[in-house]
C-alpha cells in the first residue's frame, strides 16, 4: 500500500530507533512542539495573507 | 404564656447543587476528557484587545454570518499567538464530534472564554518546554538531535503532523551531519517554535 501522495504521516519501515509509541512524556513532548510548529505555520501564513488583502482594498 | 414550639419545622433545604453536577463518568463509547465549564471563564482582555480579537475573528468568516466554523477555531487562536494542541481546542469547543467540527459555527461572544481559557492555561508551552521537549529525543544527552529521528517524531507521535508540514518546518535546521542543535548556541528550530514570527496587527505584546 502507498500511501506516499496522500500527504499523510509514514512510518520509516527500515528504521532502527525505539520509537517510543506508548510513552506518555513523549507524546506530550512531540505535541508541545507539534502545537507551537503549527501556531508558527499559521501565523507566518496570515502575515504572507495580509499585505495582499490590503493591496486588493486598495484598488 | 408558654411559647409553643413550632411543630411545623422548616422544610429542610434540599442539597442543590449549584453547579450542574457532573454525569458519572464512566468509560462509555467515547473516552474523551469531561466537557468544560466555561461560564467559570472570566474574560480579562481589554476592550482594544476584544477589538483586535473581533477583527482577527472576523477574517475568518467566510460566510458572512458574524461566525466562524469550529474546524477554524484551532487556527484563529493560533493567528493570535497561541499554541494549543488539537486536543485542547475541541476540549474548550465541548470536545464536538467530526461532523461539529465541520458543521458547527460558533459566534465571537462564546469564543471569547475558551481563548481566555487557553491563555490562562499554566500548562502552555514555554521556551524550557521545547528544549526538554527536545531533550527527551536527544539519545546521547548532549544537546542535539537528529533530523531523521525528530521528523520520524513529529511524524508517529503526539498529534502527527504531515509528510509537507515536518518538511517545512525542518528547512534549514539540520546542520552538514544531519543534526540538529539545540542547546548551546541560539537554536534556530527553537527560535522557530517560540513566538517570534507575529504579524504586525498582532496584539500580543
Amino acid at each position: 500500500m502507498d500511501c506516499r501522495n496522500d500527504g499523510s504521516p509514514r512510518t520509516h519501515e527500515d528504521d532502527i530507533m525505539d520509537i517510543p509509541l506508548d510513552d506518555p512524556e513523549a507524546n506530550k513532548a512531540a505535541a508541545k512542539i507539534q502545537a507551537s510548529f503549527r501556531g508558527h505555520m499559521t501565523r507566518k501564513r496570515m502575515k504572507e495573507d495580509k499585505p495582499r488583502e490590503e493591496r486588493r482594498e486598495q484598488k | 404564656m408558654a411559647p409553643k414550639k413550632d411543630a411545623k419545622a422548616a422544610p429542610a433545604k434540599k442539597a442543590e447543587p449549584a453547579k450542574a453536577a457532573a454525569p458519572a463518568p464512566e468509560p462509555e463509547v467515547v473516552a474523551a476528557p469531561p466537557a468544560l465549564d466555561l461560564s467559570t471563564v472570566k474574560v480579562e482582555f481589554t476592550p482594544d484587545q476584544q477589538e483586535d480579537y473581533k477583527e482577527a475573528f472576523g477574517l475568518f468568516d467566510r460566510v458572512g454570518d458574524a461566525k466562524v466554523a469550529y474546524n477554524q477555531v484551532a487556527d484563529i487562536m493560533r493567528a493570535l499567538g497561541q499554541n494549543p494542541t488539537n486536543k485542547e481546542v475541541r476540549k474548550v469547543l465541548g470536545n464536538p464530534s467530526d461532523d461539529d467540527m465541520a458543521g458547527k459555527r460558533l459566534e465571537f461572544e462564546a469564543f471569547l472564554p475558551m481563548l481566555q481559557h487557553i491563555v490562562n492555561d499554566p500548562n502552555k508551552g514555554t521556551f524550557d518546554d521545547y528544549v526538554e521537549g527536545l531533550r527527551v529525543f536527544d539519545k546521547e544527552g548532549n544537546g542535539t538531535v537528529m533530523g531523521a529521528e525528530l521528523r520520524i517524531v513529529l511524524g508517529t507521535l503526539g498529534e502527527k503532523m504531515t509528510e509537507a508540514e515536518i518538511d517545512a518546518l525542518m528547512q534549514g535546521q539540520e546542520d552538514e551531519n544531519g543534526s540538529i542543535n539545540f542547546e548551546g548556541k541560539p537554536s534556530s528550530l527553537l527560535s522557530l517554535l517560540s513566538l517570534r514570527s507575529r504579524p504586525k496587527w498582532y496584539p500580543f505584546s
